[in-house]
């Protein structure tokens, strides 16, 4: 226990220690942060303050070929008074290449029909849509008139919409997705980020001739613990921080939110999705961590070591796309079995508690099965370091490894 | 203390590197591990230290079973690797702690060595930053913490220039002096035959030698004799001394003949044919072989 301490400490203190983790959080934490004010800062772009004053209809910067009878009344209210008109379509051409004017519109007072100008269009100008829908909400109401209705009988048509609610009484999976995909993706990344970090810990030791030190001073069993228990701790408060960087985000700026977000957020988190999620993403991630030490102990150069942990990367991979995969058919048999192979259930898992309703029996046996493969793979972990520290040169098979590990007393 | 090492046999797949292999050291001496590259040495320390387990055989440790990880042991692998990320006190307190020390023993005895060797200035430095000399001493420094009281270093004076090799050997002699149990391996015979009590010669996973240097020198030495005259080639000398005693075996010998008597008490007769020649002898006495002499012997004329 006390060496367990020793190492753990160690270690720990070296991962926090590592200027790229800090820099890396740091950068992730400003994006979140950003991410997550996102609302807020189009809003102060949008310029929607100094607009408030202005009639709902008007187009601001805009300029139009002068009209005549209704179309120019039309222009007038549309525009606003003060919006430069020119005599013909060229002197508006004109004031466009001049920059005089942002937008320029051509009304044919006839029928209302419309030519809208710009010198250069950026992708979210949207001004000539929106004066072709004031124009033809116009024209609409001008043709219910002549058929006999009333202007308050066009608005009353148009607003005519059948109530209703939803009641879900298990999970929504169109609210939930987001979330939980989030919540996956974190956890992807904390698996291939530690893990790559905890193997190459080990092949580095292995690499430079450290570990000999080490396992005559110890067991090995203290030092595989240590250490993948010190880089589970990193990893939390590294992505602690990240994830507390996106809730004062949101909070901050919750305001700004449009509703479908708010409600996204709210209808996901429940206390049994959470724990659910903290439970698979823990002892997975875990589990990971002790397959990647094997895999790093079984390699004598660091250049051996993408090719020796690519089983495992697969593996997980493997299980990202299965959890993407069964969003949309999250009670399927691959679903299902997805969720309780310990490999693939820390993503899987989470995700089918987030989108619907899993039977207990199926969480109970995801959930011991996870333990035992935690349990099993610590203990092949430290056999596989243990017979690493004697093995240095040629690349064995895995599978003699494993064999020749289980066999060392 | 007394260890001791019994019939060690250890293969690696089919090929048995160690064949049975027994020798024992006392505290309060040096013992120096010789032999040639491959001959089975550091297989044999790490069967000790337990990152090997030997087949069959066993150390015992005043005749119980030896279990290094409950011991207060320096070791120096003979490939040797620290952290190259982490700073120079961190990774020594570190290593002495996991050697069962307090962190404040820890820090002590890491900040002890590290003024020891000189390296004050890198306390809080990288190790990558570090010359390769430096880094050198730095891990043979790890092998000292916590007060250890076995030693055990393979080839601890590879890399190591003159003034550092001496601050080394000093330390080692401090060590024996304290009543330490001291094995060092190591192909710089000087070094041995400065430092060391006792050697003990392994060769193809065997023991050839094993005792006290003075004696085994005396032994390796007896009934050989040392001759050299200035005014006579060795090739000349060697003739005339064949002709008048044909039992003796005769060696040429840096400047002269090593002359092996193979137990015949053929001293006086020497002694008297040496007076009759009535030339200038520059030495003639008991032959003493170095340790170099002695390995070079007993390896190398078995290749």
């Amino acid at each position: 226990m006390r060496d367990f301490k020793t190492v753990f400490a160690f270690e720990f203190k070296t991962q926090m220690a590592k200027r790229t983790a800090i820099v890396t959080t740091l950068v992730i934490m400003i994006i979140v942060l950003l991410v997550t004010s996102l609302p807020r800062i189009i809003s102060l772009f949008s310029g929607g303050g100094d607009d408030q004053g202005l009639p709902q209809s008007a187009i601001s910067g805009a300029g139009y070929v002068k009209s005549e009878g209704e179309a120019q009344a039309l222009l007038e209210t549309i525009l606003g008074k003060d919006a430069p008109s020119y005599p013909d379509r060229e002197a508006l051409v004109k004031a466009l290449n001049d920059k005089e004017v942002e937008v320029g519109f051509v009304v044919n007072p006839e029928d209302l029909s419309y030519e809208a100008l710009y010198q250069d269009k950026s992708m979210e100008d949207r001004r000539d849509m929106q004066f072709g829908e004031i124009l033809t909400s116009h024209k609409r109401e001008k043709l219910m008139v002549e058929k006999g209705l009333s202007a308050a009988d066009y608005q009353d048509i148009q607003s005519a919409n059948a109530e209703g609610t939803t009641t879900i009484l298990g999970q929504n999976s169109m609210s939930n997705y987001m979330i939980t995909f989030l919540l996956m993706l974190l956890v992807y990344m904390i698996v291939l980020i530690y893990g790559s970090s905890v193997s190459s810990i080990i092949a580095r030791e292995k690499d430079s001739r450290t570990m000999e030190i080490l396992i005559t001073s110890t067991r090995p069993t203290q030092l595989i613990i240590g250490k993948v228990m010190a880089a589970g701790l990193a990893a939390v408060i590294q992505f602690g921080f990240i994830i507390l960087a996106g809730v004062v985000g949101f909070q901050l700026n919750k305001s700004t939110y449009p509703p479908e977000i708010l409600m996204m957020v709210s209808g996901s988190i429940t206390t049994p999705y959470l724990l659910t999620y903290l439970f698979f993403t823990i002892t997975g991630f875990i589990l990971y961590l002790f397959l990647y030490a094997a895999l790093g102990s079984t390699v004598s150069k660091m250049e051996d070591l993408p090719s020796a942990t690519s089983l495992v990367q697969f593996l997980f991979i493997a299980g990202y796309i299965l959890a993407s995969f069964t969003a949309n058919i999250p009670n399927s048999a691959i679903a299902v079995a997805g969720s309780i192979i310990p490999f693939t259930s820390v993503m899987v898992m989470p995700l089918r508690v987030g989108v619907s309703t899993v039977p207990t029996a199926e969480l109970i046996i995801a959930g011991v099965l996870m333990i035992a493969f935690v349990v099993f793979f610590a203990y092949l972990s430290i056999k596989i370091y243990r017979w690493g520290s004697l093995n240095y040169g040629n690349k064995t098979k895995l599978s003699r490894i494993i064999k020749e590990a289980l066999k060392h007393k | 203390m007394k260890l001791e090492v019994q019939n060690i046999k250890k293969s690696f797949g089919e090929r048995e590197i160690l064949h049975g292999i027994s020798f024992a050291v006392e505290s309060g001496r040096a013992m120096g591990f010789l032999g040639r590259n491959g001959a089975g040495k550091s297989t044999t320390i790490r069967c000790l230290m337990d990152v090997f387990r030997q087949d069959s055989g066993q150390f015992l440790l005043d005749d119980k079973v030896f279990e290094p990880r409950k011991m207060r042991i320096g070791y120096l692998p003979e490939e040797r690797g620290m952290y190259q990320k982490n700073a120079v006190i961190s990774q020594l307190v570190y290593f002495a702690m996991l050697k069962g020390a307090s962190k404040e023993e820890a820090t002590k005895s890491a900040d002890y060595w590290v003024d020891r060797f000189s390296l004050n200035d890198y306390r809080n430095k990288k190790l990558e930053t570090l010359s390769k000399g430096n880094q050198q001493k730095i891990q043979i420094a790890q092998a000292f913490l916590n007060e250890p009281d076995i030693l055990i270093l393979d080839e601890p004076f590879s890399g190591l220039d003159p003034v550092n090799s001496q601050v080394f050997k000093d330390i080692i002699a401090e060590f024996v002096k304290q009543g330490k149990l001291v094995i060092f391996s190591s192909h710089q015979m000087s070094y041995v035959e400065e430092v060391c009590d006792d050697v003990t010669l392994i060769h193809d996973g065997n023991i050839v030698l094993s005792g006290d240097l003075d004696q085994i020198k005396q032994e390796e030495g007896r009934g050989k004799l040392y001759l050299s005259m200035p005014d006579m080639d060795q090739n000349e000398l060697s003739n005339q001394i064949k002709k008048a005693f044909p039992a003796l075996a005769v060696i040429p010998w840096e400047d002269g003949l090593v002359l092996d008597t193979k137990g015949e008490d053929l001293q006086g007769g020497l002694l008297n044919w040496l007076a009759d020649m009535n030339r200038p002898i520059q030495q003639f006495g008991a032959f003493e072989p170095s340790l170099t002499d002695i390995f070079i012997e007993k390896v190398g004329e078995k290749e």
